[in-house]
């Protein structure tokens, strides 16, 4: 965390130099598309790990981005986690598997606000910093589940991002952030998340994004 | 041509056990519990019955229990009124006690002679029958080279029948079994469930025995007073038994062995070991008679208790700690992963047995006792029972009724870890009980007749009876144990575990005295949790 927060700081700092390297030739605003994957180390790391048989997790999704000229930029986007796993039940700090079969899915929609800094010697590199919100659908199937018993919620949850953007063609770019999600709400209330007293459904997230446009 | 050298086999057996039988007539004291054949005639079917002759305080439950006691001239009552065998004495030295140091216990105890049978860590000590084997005991456990010194206490089994197919079951749906069965279709197939008790009907074979006579007094207890009411000695007996057809074919049971007779043939005298095993596994979904919980798994037999029967046939043992403790090794090193113990005692505690406890819960067996059916006799700690509330892989089960209140009859105590139903018939119909398949008890009890009908037992008929007790509610533990096992929860901790957070909880909120965790729940048991509900 206080990586991040040093990086963040880094980047606000170029800000005013980049803002002043503004080329004329630039659209006032672009319109961009953009293909996601990520690996996330969920923060539930003992529920994930016991039911799921990791802590680590992918998304693939696709959003858009909307570029002003100053560098401020307005992202929405949506991608897809599902693994399979094991029900079970958690003793002594272990969690042990019962051989149920049980499907996760977790949905996030998310929306974000951030900024792009231009570097004077490489145009190229684009390093960004954003914060937003989400709306995070979380579903959990198992087989045999009585009516009510399998887990369909939504809940509100908060993000931020940096990273950096690799401009490799004068419409195409490459990115890599780290991603850092909080989702109260979900996790806690009931399950092995209960009884492991983990709260947050969210985590920390590696992105490769392939974004398409200026 | 096979057949032919059967039958004639079979006959010739039969005409050498009518000889032996009419000598041995002769002589009292004739020997007993000789197998004549391992054949016996088909079963006898008679369905369901009604028989309130076992509840807790009918005539007939008493009389039982005075059998079984008035027929041992060495039975004493002990501190807290428990009942103990005289003229032996268990008793564990240290490692390192030299023989020196045993001769000279030996000697403190007036004891002729000391040995250590199979299956146990102890020694199990002959004393003179007229010593105070408790003083003695106590007077051994005080040296330094003794780590327990204790009398051979007696133990009994934890049921109060009553007697008469799935819609009576209420027990199975109570604990949510139906589906349960759903995520285990299985249920259970892999693992073998030890059952100490009084025997099993599970086998088909003919036994010879001698029963003597015994006089019982105005009160129904035994005793030798001459003009108490005799019951006739009714002399050598050819009796055939049957194997409970409901438990299935003799390839389900596995290592049977019976410390009561120091036989490999723990045969049911007398019901109630029939009964639990039915609980644990009757055969399900064959559209006849009753269900049982684990339906697929394999059944040990071991004979730990002495029934009315075996007492009147002059059985070598009693149902006692050493036989018991005995038991409980013989099953953990036969492959039992799952002990079941309705067997309850009262009365001063029983190291031996928590020994023995100790050492099948670490060879991986999980154990599930009884808590007892005391509740009403002044609710006193039940000493087997209470083991468990020391051992993380063992459970004490009380018992609760169809609406879910603890039993009338359930012993409560801190050592009550889970609720299972025993069933109740005080406020419930006669059908109130837990239903299985057992031996037709209206031909087994003739002893609870008057002598003009006290006539031979017969071990070849079976029929359905509702028991209830904490005995009957033990089993369910037991079964639904070896169904998480099944799952792959092999650790006994574990599993003990398991079944308490899933337990539903009854009673007082979180843990009580009297449900323990509370009443199991097979299917969430089995079912476990995701990772947000």
């Amino acid at each position: 965390m206080k990586t991040l927060v040093a990086l963040v700081a880094a980047l606000a700092v170029a800000a005013p130099l980049a803002a002043q390297t503004r080329r004329p030739t630039e659209p006032s605003v672009s319109i961009r598309g953009f293909f996601v994957a990520s690996e996330e180390q969920f923060a539930a790391k003992t529920t994930f790990a016991g039911v799921l048989g990791s802590s680590l997790g992918s998304f693939v999704g696709g959003g858009a981005q909307v570029v002003f000229r100053g560098g401020v930029y307005v992202e929405v986007s949506g991608s897809r986690f599902q693994k399979s796993g094991q029900r079970g039940f958690f003793s002594n700090g272990q969690t042990f598997s019962l051989g149920i079969p049980l499907t996760a899915s977790l949905m996030p929609i998310e929306a974000s606000v951030g900024y792009r800094f231009r570097l004077q010697k490489h145009r190229t590199i684009i390093p960004y910093v954003a914060a937003g919100v989400g709306q995070y659908h979380y579903k959990e199937t198992s087989t045999g589940s009585a009516p009510g018993e399998d887990v369909d919620a939504t809940h509100l949850g908060y993000l931020a991002n940096t990273g950096v953007e690799f401009r490799v063609h004068p419409l195409v770019g490459l990115s890599i952030d780290a991603q850092y999600t909080h989702i109260p709400g979900i996790f806690g209330l009931g399950g092995i998340s209960k009884d492991a007293g983990e709260s947050d459904l969210g985590g920390y997230a590696a992105r490769f994004k392939v974004i398409v446009g200026r | 041509m096979a057949r032919l050298q059967k039958v004639f086999f079979t006959c010739a057996l039969a005409l050498l056990a009518v000889y032996s039988a009419h000598g041995h007539g002769q002589t009292m004291g004739a020997a007993s519990g000789v197998v004549v054949d391992y054949f016996a005639p088909p079963a006898i079917d008679h369905g369901l019955l009604v028989r309130f002759s076992r509840a807790p305080d009918s005539a007939e439950a008493q009389m039982r229990s005075a059998i079984r006691l008035g027929n041992s001239a060495l039975d004493r009552v002990g501190i807290g009124g428990a009942h103990y065998v005289a003229g032996k004495l268990i008793v564990k030295f240290r490692a390192g006690a030299s023989s020196a140091s045993k001769a000279s216990a030996l000697s403190v105890a007036s004891a002729s002679g000391s040995t250590q049978p199979p299956y146990a860590n102890f020694d199990v000590m002959t004393i003179d029958p007229g010593i105070d084997a408790e003083a003695a005991a106590q007077a051994l456990s005080a040296r330094p080279d003794v780590e327990y010194a204790q009398p051979a206490y007696r133990v009994h089994t934890e049921f109060k029948p009553n007697d008469t197919f799935y819609s009576k079951q209420w027990n199975l749906p109570d604990i949510d079994m139906e589906r349960a069965w759903d995520i285990q279709p299985a249920a259970g197939s892999n693992i073998v469930v030890a059952v100490l008790d009084t025997g099993v009907a599970y086998t088909n074979v003919t036994m010879k025995y001698h029963a003597s006579a015994f006089r019982v007094d105005a009160t129904g207890q035994v005793t030798t007073d001459p003009t108490a009411t005799l019951y006739p000695a009714l002399g050598d007996l050819t009796l055939p038994f049957v194997a409970a057809t409901e438990l299935g074919p003799s390839s389900r049971f596995v290592s049977p062995h019976d410390f009561i007779w120091d036989t490999n043939l723990p045969i049911d005298l007398d019901g109630h070991g029939t009964h639990v095993s039915g609980t644990i596994g009757q055969l399900t979904n064959n559209g006849i008679g009753t269900a049982g919980v684990a339906f697929n798994v394999k059944i040990m037999p071991v004979k730990v208790i002495d029934s009315d029967w075996d007492d009147i046939f002059g059985a070598p043992n009693f149902g006692t700690d050493d036989v018991v403790a005995r038991g409980v090794r013989y099953a953990a090193d036969n492959g039992a992963k799952v002990i079941n113990m309705s067997i309850g005692r009262t009365g001063p505690a029983a190291p031996a047995i928590e020994d023995a406890i100790k050492y099948a819960v670490g060879k991986g067996a999980f154990v599930a006792i009884a808590a007892g059916n005391d509740y009403e006799d002044g609710n006193p700690t039940e000493a087997i029972a209470d083991i468990a509330s020391r051992v993380q892989g063992a459970v004490a089960v009380g018992a609760v009724d169809q609406s879910h209140a603890r039993a009338y009859y359930s012993s409560t105590g801190s050592y009550v870890e889970l609720a299972a139903p025993g069933g109740s018939f005080r406020g419930f119909p006669s059908e109130g009980g837990i239903l299985q398949q057992t031996l037709d008890l209206e031909l087994v009890e003739t002893f609870t007749s008057p002598p003009s009908g006290f006539v031979a037992p017969r071990f070849d008929a079976l029929a359905y009876f509702f028991f209830i007790g904490t005995s009957q509610a033990t089993p369910h533990v037991s079964g639904v144990a070896a169904m998480l096992m099944q799952q792959g929860i092999t650790d006994p901790g574990t599993v003990e575990a398991a079944l308490e957070k899933f337990a539903t909880d009854r009673g007082a909120v979180g843990r009580d005295n009297e449900f323990g965790f509370g009443e199991i729940n097979a299917r969430n048991t089995l079912r476990g949790l995701g990772l947000a509900k």
